[in-house]
């Protein structure tokens, strides 16, 4: 099936979201450590991967201070993408070519406060019952890597929730409203405050439509052509129409219900009233 | 038939409004308490709001939950909660202001404003229990999820026998439907009518 509507919305309001709250917020800290070897069933036999101990590194090198990696040092010497290094972001680690288990690794980049994903999950599994790892930013020896795949807090869940067409505009143009949803998993009050007040302040923020093909990473969690950059991506789009968000709901979870929770993590809600005037099938 | 000299129509024009003002307005008057109580009568008769006036252990009679549990519970409301209490409060609040009379050509009468809460204001008073900042109100149009349901289950059941439900409630389940925003547009398009 070719690119929907709902397809480009998801991606563009994905990569305007972590964009967003890195640069509206400041929200990632550099950290340069070891990284420690670990099998993976899923890689095939080219790979080898060492993990650094936090996940979702920051791919966007339009965000101001944050350290986009290239490579790493391997033994103390400095291996990027052309001796056979793949760098993946999202489960903060680098793919070595080769078979040792045993090099002695380190390296440079910028984590985010909160991972991001794109989620099915219902609010309720979200929020009560889905178990976590608790990725903490602040550091805490003895370090050591952090598993790959399972989605890890702090973190933003964004899911798209209903949306209608109605009639604007004679020829057939829609007004098409879609309801973008985010549950909030905050370790302490802080971080959660400063999600919802960087969000609320988001209305009547344009976000320009990037197609599935701008999204900025492989299969394997690294950038593809080595390098992303969202202000740059963006304006490949600017002539398209864009996305507005009309409005913008924040809640969080009453203490006394937070409380009833198998987990400690302070919640929260994020309600986007995203719209685009638009013709049908477009 | 014939025309009234133009010295009558001009004080006709200029003595009708303040002669008649008080009649019309004890007519529009009468017609606005009578629309005002039919709108107060038909919100406490839609389904939605029977429901979640009957409490914990009322039938799903809204039909937004398929007859599993019914949407006290699922929302996540205590024993003993109000919820449309403060929907029926700003209703019943609902005025007309009178004001000027028309001196326009051709108009005779007086200019009103009637001050009808709108949606966004019914949802601003209605939190969902466990979020405040969202509205179950508007939640009923767009759509709720279970997680009122679940924590109000996790802690024991504070809505009561209805939480009790052994049927896996999700938000999957909930079948949004038109509640305030639909009811106050039609309430609006009726006084706007007034005459």
């Amino acid at each position: 099936m070719k690119e929907q509507f709902q397809h480009k919305l998801t991606t563009s309001f994905f990569l305007w979201f972590d964009n967003f709250l890195l640069t509206k917020g400041e929200a990632f800290s550099n950290k340069t450590g070891d990284f420690f070897y670990y099998s993976d069933d899923r890689l095939d036999a080219t790979y080898k991967a060492y993990g650094s101990p936090y996940k979702q590194w920051v791919t966007d090198s339009s965000i101001t201070g944050a350290t986009v990696p290239s490579g790493v040092y391997i033994g103390g010497n400095f291996s990027g993408r052309d001796d056979g290094v793949v760098l993946d972001f999202d489960n903060g680690r680098a793919l070595v070519s080769g078979s040792s288990t045993d090099l002695t690794i380190t390296g440079s980049f910028a984590v985010k406060d909160f991972n991001v994903y794109m989620t099915n999950d219902t609010e309720e599994d979200l929020v009560v019952e889905n178990k976590y790892t608790v990725n903490s930013r602040l550091p805490s020896a003895p370090y050591n890597y952090i598993s790959p795949y399972d989605d890890v807090v702090p973190a933003v869940f964004i899911a798209s929730s209903d949306s209608r067409n109605s009639p604007f505009a004679l020829g057939g143009m829609q007004d098409t409203q879609v309801t973008m949803k985010a549950v909030v998993l905050a370790e302490d009050p802080y971080q959660l405050d400063g999600v919802l007040s960087i969000f609320m302040d988001s209305a009547e923020e344009c976000i320009n439509p990037i197609p599935m093909t701008g999204y900025p990473t492989t299969e394997l969690g690294d950038l593809k052509n080595n390098t992303y950059n969202y202000v740059n991506k963006r304006n490949e789009y600017s002539d398209e129409i864009k996305f507005y968000i009309n409005g913008v709901t924040t809640s969080r979870l009453s203490d006394r219900d937070r409380k009833s929770l198998a987990h400690d993590l302070y919640v929260g809600f994020i309600d986007f009233d995203v719209q685009q005037h638009r013709y049908r099938f477009n | 038939m014939a025309k009234l000299p133009l010295d009558v129509q001009q004080a006709l024009q200029r003595q009708a409004p303040r002669l008649l003002k008080n009649k019309f307005k004890k007519e529009v008057d009468k017609k606005f308490k009578t629309i005002k109580s039919e709108m107060v009568k038909e919100f406490l008769q839609l389904p939605v709001t029977q429901e979640l006036m009957q409490g914990p252990n009322a039938p799903n009679i809204s039909g937004t939950l398929g007859g599993v549990t019914n949407l006290f519970a699922f929302i996540g409301f205590d024993k003993g909660d109000q919820p449309v209490m403060p929907i029926i409060q700003l209703l019943e609040n609902t005025s007309i202001q009178f004001n000027k009379e028309l001196k326009q050509a051709g108009n005779i009468g007086i200019s009103y404003n009637v001050n009808l809460p709108t949606a966004e204001q019914i949802f601003a008073l209605t939190p969902m229990p466990w979020a405040v900042g969202r509205s179950w109100a508007k939640g009923i149009e767009t759509g709720i999820s279970g997680l009122g349901y679940l924590l109000r289950k996790n802690s024991r059941g504070r809505s009561g026998s209805a939480i009790q439900s052994r049927v896996k409630v999700r938000g999957g389940k909930f079948k949004n439907t038109a509640y305030i925003s639909s009811f106050i547009n039609k309430y609006k398009k009726k006084f706007k009518e007034l005459k």
